[in-house]
């Protein structure tokens, strides 16, 4: 501790000018300490504020101007608009203007309602009033007006105005409940634990009197770590030091429960509250589609400067001859016969861009994002992902990804509470060997089941008895769990047979399922009062343990202890943990029968759990104490520390026995990932579990079938032989057979193909990613990849968060980036949620922490199949066609522009009117494609759900690829030239009209964008699959609109334009019969080609897709599918009896043999292989 | 617990087919029948289209004759600066073998003009033109102004640069007797541009409107463009409702063409006396009096005679891009068909092994 304070005094002199320390002291109510204390530098801290909003009123304008324009394409479009404005361009600056000014308005407001409601809720919350004591009296506040270092007074039911450390509470032990449902979703009751030498100080007055300084470190975001220390100085003693920990620490956010108030001193303030450092931290993820999307714009770009540098030289060079350069009749002004020539070549060129900028569509942003935003909730909307029984739906927290969901290659999978459903249920304990049922117990009787296991004798010895007792006792002990009991009744109230009242709530489901399980075997836990633990055992006694310590559960350990003294003064240790963390710590015990039980238990599927005990002596205890407070006060590697103290502590147990939980499968979970698998996509399971359990929860949900061959990764194999070896014998047996087989590995579920499993360990694994000495670290991993790839199903079992992420990572950066998705719903795969590339939540028990930190969270593990087989290949199919499409329709729309420089001497004379270059994009062709890319289904969703292996036609960003770019390029230049030539050669040396009138060259240009809109939106009626009447309205609808708003503009002569070009053309164009008949003709060029392609393509190299479309298909195969439809509904319907009809546990029957085996059966043989 | 049978509740009001995209829809593949069928009524319809359309460019007729060449001399004599407003005609005679019957267009067209160039387009003042404001020449530039600081009337590189060729057709009956044949000069604009784009001033005194004598101030008075041979006002002094800017050559002429070759009307046959069914055949001569410089920016120019029909001029075009449309569309649609047949006896054979 010395040395800590030496280190912290010389950070601190050190760091003199600095602001930034690595601690922080606080004067609780601003008390000076007794002058013998050291001195410390004042800090600042901020006020109370929370400011959550970006903008202020004044602020609004300049800021969010430069948040926007700091996007790419907002940029372009500006220095466009710019350019426009400042040089002398064809192209009036409105035409891109007035798109861009529409987008920024548009996202402005949006931000700025975004802003303004943020503004109100900080408004709301920074005013809300606070108790806080200033000289021993109640004073209300503002929240806001709260500091550091002030003393807050909060009630029940109140959240905590900041971070706060709990000195007291009216509760005499000094504790008191608090839920963070609003900080990661736990809506269990959590203690926190006063100061133990402040906890005295009840009233207002009592706090005010208190004096003490704080020490602690300075804020950071993780909600579960703290680390500080407390200097309590009386008048008489010496100054006292407490460790304290996040134990003390009351967050904001979070709120009082069942406590009528405390007392607490504030610490972090405002934006420095572990909430507020919680808000900002996703990062931004972007789909493969925006990525392509990126691609083809640069290569648009490149294509636009080109089409720009290749005018402006041809324009010199046409310009070289004299009679050319200044015709008699096209005389320039004097000023510009002056201006330099590089200058000229530099404006022309400009100039050009400007005029052939509308190839990059300012409203294609607008679109995709629209899109997105508003296709987004077709998921929310979506009632089969809708769960009835919690009342939960699936939320859509980026609608940036939608289209990803089509694009998923691998998933990776959590096993507890996503495959399984975290519903716990204790199902058997195994003590010394014997095997106890909860089920075979009637009144407390405990009758020993014979079948399970050779027993060592059949009724248990007095020795014997008494370790049961002990068992029972340790479960009961060794536990975080709290009793959520009612207020109105008080006192031991509870009887043997309605202690079933009373609920247990744990953050973890094992737990209550122990002590729920513990008391049908006839010990209840009743509560934890004054640090005594009440228990009632068989005899319907309490029986009191003085609760000392508890080593809590951390998931490297994977175990957790308590230290108790009996009523007799006898002190215990108890430790609960996995298989494999207390095995090796054991020296007495039947370990070999035990271990055999856990092991045939995890092979059926079950969670087991190890009981050890150790008894202590009171100076074994009091070296414990001292060691756990050395550590519990260290500021720095607290963590370190406490577990090498807790490593210390936990050994030379003694074995009790084993615990077996059962962790149901959710439904629909092997038909889910059976479906997933026909799509193509890659499922690995990473879960914290031990091997043998998670292969047969695999096995359970179809992720290994009989056939899999397993190939094994583990620990115990690397022990044996050297990794090297394991890996390359693992790759040759892989290869050896990928190699004779065909290239249909994709359709690769045939049953004579060969498929395998692969089972790694998280030792095996860390072993792989480590780097080697000799610099061939890339080596293993290459390996690894190759045997995973030709594996139909990865299992990574006893993975650590972090892990869990690396894996996502190294499968997400091999050669060929796939695709990633991790789905859990726990805070363990916040880390892989946030790594892969999609992240989905399965808003589960385990508190919402996975939801929140999500893309897009589901109800059930079973929604996933709706979610990337219907609404992943809807979203890809209609984001990819709205991104090809708009590039091909602007490539129409502009390579005629291009072709008529050549015809204008290069002089930058536009084609078309200046109100059809700004409507083009924003209204004639802009709304069958957005309401295309919103509605349509290219199958229907019935027959993606039954034929899963249609997700695979739009793999690998199929609709995407540079083939398929160059196609929707070539035909949209295809299409240009049909409008410009045809409308070229209708009007080239003839007379058009039959009253011999000319037409001039808006006309001209008139006819071919009238010729391009009706193209443009029928090639789009072509594509389209899925008539509603909306797409009726709007495709019919936008020509309609087109044809009236030509007739309007060209029937007016508009006051406020200066010019009159437009004047009439488009009706005169109308009566002239070659016109109409250049329209019709050229329409059906530009689209027979493409129609064409289409149909030769279906017949020839028809994709399945395709196959499912023809009218064959559809006519034979509903009532296949619906035929196994309702042969599932029967069922499960006859399942859902067999259940109901179950006597309930409590009279007894074997429920433990009509559930497992049947679910059991096959898989056993496999993994007896296994093992 | 009690809020949940509202939730659910309010879930089912709401619900609806297009939350659940399951809208009421019809669907749209391509099948090849319904392809084929398309096809097929698109390759007929396109051929016969095609055939009508041959057949009445067919029965138009036209005449062109080129008079750069004819009429170098004058071109020559132009080049010379001192000869700037010297008059020079030129005589062209032509053999019309066949008679043209119907109404009869008279056109000139310009090879190599740019009519269309960026600044040139723009070089014009519709505030002028529509008799509103006659100072109005802000968009005019580099015709804005005369030396003088009057306001050139009209102004612009479109009006000073107007083809003032004059072109009049005779009949050559025999070697002594030649008809003029009598051309109209109304109806050749769009109507809206005779009447609502282009208006003079007042219809009074058109040569006083634009010398400015109403106004005694010196600045109201008017410049010629510099191009031009005589004044707007002078245009054609015997009708006066085709005089100023109401002149159908300068309406016409003010329309930009879009391509740097083009034709523009210039007179309508007037069917009367010896005309009345068209021009018969004969000896004709075009006598130019050649104003209008084309030989300084390497162009052409042409005087064409045409008759029309329903569908404009005698080009094939249209017609043949139809034919060979419906042409395509049938060899495509008898590619299909090939290819759907072998297909299915293929899966036919497949089925029956």
């Amino acid at each position: 501790m010395d040395c800590s304070l030496v280190r912290t005094l010389v950070h601190r002199y050190c760091a003199g000018e600095e602001n930034w320390v690595d601690s922080r002291t606080i004067y609780v109510g601003h008390r000076e300490p007794p002058p013998g204390a050291e001195a410390y530098i004042p800090q600042r801290y901020p006020d109370n504020r929370i400011v959550s909003s970006k903008y202020t009123f004044w602020n609004f304008i300049p800021k969010n101007l430069f948040e926007q324009f700091r996007r790419v394409a907002n940029f372009y479009f500006l220095i466009i608009f710019l350019v426009q404005l400042i040089i002398d361009t064809p192209t009036s600056p409105v035409t891109s203007g007035l798109p861009l000014f529409f987008v920024i308005t548009v996202t402005a407001i949006k931000q700025g309602y975004e802003d303004w409601l943020r503004h109100k809720a900080d408004n709301a919350m920074n005013q809300c009033p606070v108790h806080f004591i200033q000289h021993g009296k109640l004073v209300r506040k503002q929240s806001r007006k709260l500091r550091v270092g002030d003393i807050v007074m909060v009630k029940e039911d109140e959240t905590f105005p900041c971070d706060l450390i709990f000195l007291s509470s009216n509760r005499g032990d000094g504790t008191c409940h608090v839920t963070t449902a609003s900080l990661d979703g736990e809506s269990s009751h959590k203690t926190h634990y006063a100061v133990q030498d402040t906890k005295g100080f009840h009233t207002e007055e009592d706090i005010g009197r208190l004096h003490a300084t704080i020490e602690c470190e300075q804020p950071q975001p993780d909600l579960y770590k703290f680390v500080g220390r407390i200097n309590v100085y009386s008048d008489l003693n010496d100054p006292v030091v407490r460790p304290l920990g996040s134990e003390n620490l009351l967050l904001r956010g979070a709120t009082l429960k069942n406590t009528e108030k405390i007392f607490g001193v504030a610490i972090y303030t405002g934006m420095e509250t572990k909430m507020a450092l919680n808000y900002q931290s996703k990062s931004q993820k972007r789909s493969a589609v925006e990525k392509s999307m990126n691609a083809f714009l640069i290569v648009y770009l490149c294509i636009l400067i080109s089409k720009a540098l290749i005018n402006t030289v041809l324009k010199y060079v046409w310009q070289s001859e004299p009679f050319r350069d200044e015709p008699w009749y096209n005389q320039k002004t004097e000023s510009e016969r002056q201006r330099n020539l590089f200058l000229k070549a530099f404006t022309d060129f400009l100039a050009f861009m400007v005029l052939f900028n509308y190839i990059i569509p300012v409203s294609m942003y607008v679109t995709v994002e629209m899109q997105k935003f508003l296709g987004s909730y077709f998921i929310t909307w979506d009632e089969d992902m809708f769960d009835e029984e919690t009342g939960e739906g699936p939320l859509v927290n980026t609608s940036d990804l939608n289209e990803e969901l089509g694009q998923v290659e691998y998933i990776f999978t959590d096993k507890t509470g996503t495959l399984t459903e975290n519903n716990m249920e204790f199902k058997e304990c195994c003590i010394e060997g014997h095997v106890y049922v909860p089920h075979v117990i009637c009144n407390g009787q405990v009758l020993p089941e014979s079948s399970g296991i050779d027993m060592i004798d059949s009724s248990p010895s007095v020795n014997g008895r008494e370790r049961e007792e002990l068992f029972f006792r340790a479960l009961c002990l060794c536990h975080t769990v709290q009793v959520k009991d009612d207020d109105s009744v008080d006192g031991p109230r509870k009887s043997p047979d309605g202690g079933k009242s009373c609920v247990y709530i744990s953050s973890s489901p094992d737990e209550v399922a122990l002590v729920e399980g513990v008391q049908r075997l006839g010990f209840t836990y009743l509560r934890l009062k004054d640090n005594y633990m009440e228990i009632l055992n068989r005899e319907n006694h309490i029986e009191r343990f003085e609760l000392l310590e508890i080593l809590s559960f951390d998931s490297v350990r994977r175990r957790m202890s308590v230290i108790v003294k009996s009523a007799t003064g006898e002190i215990y240790l108890f430790c609960k943990g996995a298989d494999s963390s207390i095995f090796p710590r054991v020296i007495e015990g039947k370990v070999d029968q035990i271990r055999a039980r856990v092991e045939r238990n995890a092979v059926e599927g079950l969670r087991t759990l190890c009981v050890a005990y150790k008894r202590l002596i009171q100076e074994e205890y009091e070296g414990i104490c001292k060691l756990l407070q050395a550590a519990k006060v260290a500021l720095q590697d607290r963590e370190k520390k406490l577990a090498e103290a807790y490593e210390q502590i936990e050994k030379d147990l003694t074995l009790l026995g084993a615990t077996a939980v059962e962790d149901r499968l959710q439904e629909k979970a092997a038909d889910t990932i059976e479906a997933l698998q026909k799509a193509g996509i890659k499922v690995w399971v990473l879960t914290g579990d031990k091997m043998e359990t998670a292969a047969a929860t695999c096995y359970a949900c179809k992720l290994f079938r009989r056939n899999t061959q397993l190939l094994e990764l583990t620990t115990k194999r690397i022990e044996e032989q050297s990794l090297h070896d394991v890996l390359f014998e693992l790759s040759k047996t892989v290869l050896r057979h990928s190699g004779t087989l065909t290239r249909d590995n994709l359709s690769g579920l045939s049953a004579d193909m060969q498929d395998y499993g692969l089972i790694i360990d998280g030792a095996a694994l860390s072993l792989i990613m480590k780097p080697r000495e000799d610099g061939s670290s890339g080596n293993y991993r290459e390996l690894f990849l190759e045997i995973c790839r030709s594996c139909s199903a990865v299992l990574c079992c006893r993975m650590a968060p972090l892990q869990k992420a690396q894996i996502v990572k190294l499968i997400k950066f091999s050669k060929e980036h796939p695709i990633t998705l991790a789905i859990g719903d726990g805070a363990n795969d916040v880390s892989m949620i946030l790594e892969a590339h999609v992240g989905i939540g399965v808003i589960g028990k385990e508190g919402r922490q996975a939801a929140r930190n999500s893309d897009y969270a589901i109800p059930k593990f079973k929604h996933l199949k709706k979610m990337l087989l219907v609404h992943g290949h809807f979203y890809y199919i209609r984001i990819s066609e709205l991104v090809q499409y708009f590039f091909y329709k602007n490539v129409c729309f502009i390579f005629p522009q291009f072709l008529y420089q050549f015809f204008c001497g290069f002089s930058q004379q536009t084609l078309y009117d200046t109100a059809y270059l700004t409507l083009y994009n924003i209204s004639f062709t802009s709304l069958p494609i957005l309401l295309y890319s919103l509605m349509e289904q290219h199958v229907g969703i019935d027959v993606l759900k039954r034929d899963p292996t249609l997700y695979r036609d739009v793999a690998k960003n199929a609709l995407l690829r540079w083939r398929v770019f160059i196609y929707w390029t070539l035909l949209g230049l295809f299409d240009a030239l049909v409008f410009f030539f045809g409308a070229y050669f209708v009007f080239e040396n003839t007379t058009v009209t039959s009253n011999g009138q000319i037409f001039g060259n808006w006309t001209f240009g008139t006819l071919v964008f009238t010729v391009m809109v009706f193209t443009v939106t029928l090639k789009l009626a072509l594509d389209t699959h899925y008539w509603t009447w909306i797409n009726h309205f709007v495709i019919w609808g936008s020509l309609l609109f087109y044809v009236v708003f030509s007739l309007l503009w060209g029937g007016v002569i508009w006051p406020f334009l200066n010019y009159q070009r437009m004047y009439y053309v488009f009706i005169q164009m109308l009566s002239s019969g070659p016109a109409w008949l250049a329209i019709v003709l050229l329409v059906t060029v530009s689209l027979l080609p493409d129609v064409l392609k289409k149909v030769l393509c279906r017949q020839l190299w028809p994709t399945a897709t395709e196959r499912v479309q023809s009218p064959g298909y559809q006519s034979t195969c509903p009532s296949a599918a619906w035929y196994s439809s309702h042969s599932q509904q029967v069922t499960l319907t006859a399942w859902k009896e067999k259940v109901s009809t179950e006597p309930p546990p409590t009279l007894g029957g074997s429920r433990h043999h009509c559930s497992s085996i049947p679910s059991h059966s096959c898989p056993r043989s496999r993994v007896g292989m296994l093992v | 617990m009690e809020e949940r049978p509202q939730h659910c509740l309010s879930r089912l009001l709401d619900n609806s087919a297009l939350k659940q995209q399951e809208l009421p829809i019809h669907r749209l593949y391509f099948t090849a029948r319904r392809v084929l069928f398309v096809f097929f009524a698109t390759g007929i319809f396109c051929l016969c289209m095609g055939i009508i359309l041959i057949l009445s460019a067919r029965s138009t007729q036209e005449i062109e004759i080129n008079y750069t060449r004819i009429c170098a001399n004058c071109a020559k004599l132009q080049e010379n600066a001192s000869n700037f407003d010297k008059e020079c005609t030129c005589s062209i005679p032509f053999y019309l073998s066949g008679k043209m019957m119907g109404n009869v267009y008279m056109y000139y067209k310009l090879y190599g003009f740019y009519q269309n160039l960026y600044l040139y387009i723009r070089s014009r003042s519709n505030r002028q033109l529509v008799g509103k404001d006659v100072k109005a020449v802000e968009d005019c530039a580099p015709f804005k102004m005369s030396d003088n600081k009057t306001p050139i009337v009209p102004c612009g590189a479109i009006a000073n640069s107007m083809f003032n060729d004059t072109i009049i057709l005779s009949h050559n009956i025999n070697s002594s007797v030649q008809i003029k044949v009598p051309m109209l000069k109304s109806r050749l604009t769009w109507w809206t541009d005779k009447y609502v784009k282009f208006q003079n001033l007042s219809s009074k005194n058109l040569a006083d409107e634009f010398r400015g004598k109403i106004h005694t101030v010196a600045q109201y008075t008017t410049t010629k463009p510099p191009n031009w041979p005589k004044p707007i006002y002078d245009l054609d002094k015997k009708d006066p409702r085709n005089n100023g800017f109401l002149n159908d050559d300068f309406i016409v002429w003010m329309r930009a063409a879009a391509f740097p070759t083009f034709k523009k009307l210039y007179g309508r046959l007037n069917r009367t006396h010896h005309f009345i069914e068209g021009l018969p055949a004969g000896n004709y001569s075009f006598n130019i009096t050649y104003n209008f410089p084309v030989t300084r920016f390497h162009g052409e120019k042409s005087v064409v005679l045409s008759t029309l029909t329903w569908c404009g001029g005698n080009s094939l075009f249209l017609g043949l891009a139809y034919t060979v449309t419906g042409a395509m569309t049938w060899l495509a649609s008898f590619a299909m068909m090939a290819i759907h047949i072998m297909l299915k006896n293929k899966k036919m054979s497949f089925f029956h092994q």
